[in-house]
């Protein structure tokens, strides 16, 4: 072996993982936090509805608190259920 | 003895008020003309007091009777004598044994001058001011003559003493003007003033000794009768009537002046004595604004017309400056010998108009553009005070000085030539401007923010260029490598950025590009300092507000997560004693969004590469749930051992230049379409890799055939022969290529991002007036962005909102918009 290598320096992005970028409530990008969040991650993360349409977990949360009987999806208006999976 | 006690009284209090008056005459006398005149006229009067103060000592009163009027006299004092002794007689006579009061009765009627009194002492009176006025001696007292004028007065005579008096000088002034040698026509001017001026201090001198010994008139007769003047001022009135009546010697006089003056003014010495004399004339008669102030002022102006046209034509501007500034001083210090205060405003007023604001626009086209550029500290500083006298003089430097730094800062920024220095250029152009704005123009306001909105105007005149150049000034200074600058010359150097960047309107092109360049300091650990980053963090968070600088803080904060990631991942691979002991794995873990956008890239890497990337992947995502990795390659970079004849190396490469060199262990020699097929290193990328391996300045393969080009079908192979003196090199990778495609995508990302700011500034407009004609919505438009926007854009943008319905058009009007809520 002529060449070895001693250390690698790597780079990589995170984002998370869902079907679009922006989140329909807020319509911030996902991994732009919430509004009232200042940083992305862990602590503002994303809930999946049963519907496959995917939130900001506090946008999604204030959103069904403002829903006093049926509590619908706000992109497909079906009945809220989170995918636990 | 009671006919002594009985006058005493009356002579003391009538000895007081004289001497009274006569100090009053004397305060007047050096009120009126402060002159050697007037030193002289004191000296007089002063001899006049000291005669009356001996008088008073002596207490002799019988020479004053008989030099009042002989006869007379000596009839009173016979009569007093006789009433005496028949007194005396009456005691003689009485009885012894019977004593009487003696009585003393008073006269019963006033006593009365002598009928030819009055006569004489008018021919007396008279000779004497005809003495005085042809300046001869006085055959009478002084003394004597005031109390002949006393006596005079006290017995009703005093208004035909005043007319007489008045006729007299009336005849001397009118003798005087009338003198063949001042209208004859072949005088010499200077000898005419002289003359003239001699007579008029006479005049004066003449006045002052008449005045006194009328001075009892003047305190009763002229201040009883409002009608009537003093003395003195009725020797000026007299005088002045007739000089001013007398128009030839007038003007004569006043053209003698004027010669004077103007050869003053042409450097001549001058008697200014003289000069002052005659305009204290001039002054005292109460002509010398009618009759000499508008010919000089008008003398001034065309001297000073002619002048300044010439001197324009001769001297270059900082030296006509101070040709004007010695002038003024010239025209004032003439103003404090000889002329008169009133002339002040007027004369300066004059001279500042025909010197300076009727060439003000000269002045500046002329000169002010090369006293700036070569920053002729003093000459500005003199033209600032000058301009600032005449009206309008400041505006209108304030406004040459705003279109030289337009003009000169224009061509800093559009010369595409220049784009190296420019960053550097205008630093010191406005440090530049801002000494001469606080040395030369006295920190004036209007000044500094004339300098202000000027390099807004000009710094914008070249869209995106100047914003992208800052960024990279500021990377300059922020890498690591740039030494001999402390930590204080930098921040100073950082605060003078700023001000160039407030200056900016397209602040988001200078975001994209400082991102970018942040982004390459983090990733490669160039940065020099933590603080200075964040210094330079904070300047532009307090600029610009905390939503432009949230992403640059995410960047930090990516940053340090990264750090800790490095730490859990290094203690999990050692406790779970996988074979990434071999290698040194380090990961940037960068939030998408935050960061540049990468375009995604994908490279055949070898086992060494993948088994720990996927041993990472494995530990992150167990970690962070609901998350993805995306991995560039061409933002890693490695430290590569290897083997040379000469001994072992240690190289700093990229990625790229890694995945290359690591083939070589298969094969020794390999094409460029073998290594292309091997790594899928796109196209351009590849050729750049290998010319920085081969055609670099450290060749640690060697191309066949040789060239600086790298072209299909070339060959490579190791370099077992490659020398250097270092044990650890770095290979950099080639980036001016890159660099000209950077630019053009980040400013077609700053393209994209602004369509957003235009689609938000319709929305806003429209949802304010709810229906708006297009073009008046293209106008507002225009009003509101700060950066420049063509209007086929903003046609897109309001085409794509009615498309996703925040806007429709109107049904009835093709040309109108309307808002839906």
């Amino acid at each position: 072996m002529k060449v070895t290598i001693k250390s690698w320096t790597g780079v990589a992005t995170w984002r998370w993982i869902a079907n679009d970028e922006n989140c329909g409530i807020c319509r911030m990008s996902f991994e732009s936090t919430c509004p009232e969040c200042a940083l992305p991650g862990d602590d503002c993360p994303l809930v999946w509805g049963v519907c496959s349409h995917c939130f900001h977990m506090h946008c999604i949360v204030k959103w069904l608190n403002l829903q006093p009987l049926n509590k619908q999806c706000p992109m497909c208006r079906q009945s809220w259920k989170f995918n636990v999976h | 003895m009671s006919a002594a006690k009985k006058y005493k009284p009356m002579d003391t209090t009538e000895l007081h008020e004289n001497t009274e008056n006569i100090a009053a005459c004397l305060k007047k006398a050096e009120n009126v003309a402060p002159t050697a005149a007037a030193a002289s006229s004191v000296g007089r009067s002063a001899f006049a007091a000291q005669n009356m103060n001996s008088a008073s000592t002596n207490g002799e009163r019988l020479p004053n009777f008989s030099k009042l009027g002989g006869s007379h006299g000596e009839i009173r004092t016979a009569s007093t004598t006789s009433n005496l002794l028949n007194r005396m007689g009456a005691i003689h006579n009485s009885k012894p044994g019977d004593v009487k009061k003696i009585v003393i009765k008073n006269f019963k009627d006033k006593p009365t001058l002598p009928d030819n009194y009055s006569k004489d002492t008018y021919v007396k009176l008279e000779e004497a001011v005809i003495a005085i006025q042809l300046s001869k001696p006085i055959k009478y007292s002084l003394e004597e003559l005031y109390q002949a004028v006393v006596n005079m007065c006290s017995h009703k005579m005093d208004a035909q003493l005043y007319a007489k008096l008045k006729e007299l000088t009336e005849q001397h002034v009118k003798r005087n003007i009338k003198l063949k040698e001042l209208t004859g026509g072949s005088m010499d001017k200077l000898i005419l003033l002289e003359k003239i001026n001699h007579w008029w201090l006479s005049f004066c001198q003449q006045m002052i000794m008449i005045r006194s010994i009328f001075l009892y008139m003047d305190r009763t007769y002229v201040l009883q009768n409002s009608t009537v003047h003093s003395i003195w001022d009725m020797g000026l009135d007299l005088f002045r009537i007739h000089f001013a009546q007398n128009s030839v010697v007038q003007k004569r006089t006043v053209d003698g002046l004027l010669t004077l003056i103007e050869k003053e003014r042409q450097g001549s010495t001058v008697d200014r004595g003289l000069l002052k004399s005659l305009v204290r004339m001039l002054c005292d008669l109460q002509i010398y604004t009618s009759s000499f102030e508008e010919k000089f002022l008008d003398a001034t102006n065309q001297l000073y017309k002619a002048e300044s046209q010439r001197k324009m034509q001769e001297l270059e501007v900082p030296e006509y400056l101070q040709h004007v500034n010695k002038r003024l001083a010239e025209e004032n210090e003439r103003l404090r010998h000889y002329l008169d205060s009133s002339t002040k405003h007027p004369l300066i007023y004059n001279v500042e108009k025909e010197l300076l604001a009727e060439h003000l626009t000269s002045i500046l086209q002329k000169g002010l553009d090369s006293l700036l550029e070569d920053n002729r500290l003093s000459d500005l500083t003199l033209l600032y005070g000058l301009l600032s006298r005449v009206k309008n003089g400041t505006s209108e430097l304030c406004g040459n000085f705003n279109g030289f730094i337009k003009k000169k800062g224009r061509t800093i920024v559009i010369d595409p030539e220049k784009d190296k220095s420019m960053v550097q250029d205008l630093l010191d152009f406005k440090d530049k401007m801002d000494v001469i704005v606080r040395t030369c123009f006295e920190h004036n306001e209007k000044f500094t923010n004339s300098l202000r909105e000027a390099f807004e105007f000009f710094i914008n005149q070249r869209a995106n260029k100047p914003a992208e150049l800052i960024a990279k000034y500021v990377d300059m200074k922020l890498r690591s490598g740039n030494k001999g600058t402390t930590d204080e010359e930098l921040e100073k150097t950082l605060d003078k950025i700023m001000v160039l960047f407030r200056f900016i309107h397209g602040k988001d092109v200078f975001e994209a590009f400082y991102k970018k360049d942040l982004a390459k300091r983090l990733l490669v650990g160039k940065s020099a300092s933590v603080d200075s980053e964040k210094s330079m963090l904070s300047k532009l968070k307090q600029e610009c507000g905390g939503g432009f600088t949230s992403k640059l803080e995410g960047m930090f904060k990516d940053m340090e997560l990264s750090r800790d990631i490095n730490i859990a991942f290094r203690g999990h691979a050692l406790s779970n004693n996988r074979d990434v002991h071999n290698l040194d794995l380090c990961v940037s873990i960068l939030t998408m969004g935050y960061w540049p956008t990468y375009a995604p890239t994908e490279v055949t890497m070898p086992p060494q590469f993948i088994n720990p990337q996927q041993i990472f992947n494995k530990f992150y995502l167990e970690k962070h749930s609901g998350r993805k990795l995306q991995w560039q390659p061409t933002l890693g970079n490695c430290m590569l051992r290897a083997q040379f004849d000469a001994g072992p190396k240690e190289l700093l490469v990229s990625l790229f230049q890694a995945l290359v060199l690591l083939l070589f262990n298969d094969k020794p020699v390999l094409s460029y379409e073998e290594i292309l097929a091997a790594t899928l290193i796109e196209d351009g990328e590849l050729r750049r890799t290998l010319q920085s391996l081969a055609c670099g300045r450290a060749r640690v393969i060697t191309k066949t055939p040789k060239g600086r080009e790298i072209l299909d079908g070339d060959q490579f192979d190791f370099n077992n022969e490659f020398t250097n003196k270092l044990f650890r090199i770095k290979i950099n990778q080639i980036q001016m290529k890159e660099t000209n495609e950077e630019q053009k995508a980040t400013e077609e990302r700053v393209f994209q991002d602004r369509q957003y700011q235009i689609d938000a500034a319709i929305v806003r407009i429209m949802k304010m007036r709810k229906t708006l004609s297009h073009n008046l919505l293209i106008t507002e438009l225009f009003n509101q962005l700060t950066f420049p926007v063509k209007p086929a854009d903003l046609k897109k943008r309001i085409e794509s909102l009615i498309d996703r319905d925040y806007m429709e058009r109107d049904k009835d009007n093709q040309n109108q918009y309307n808002y839906v809520a």
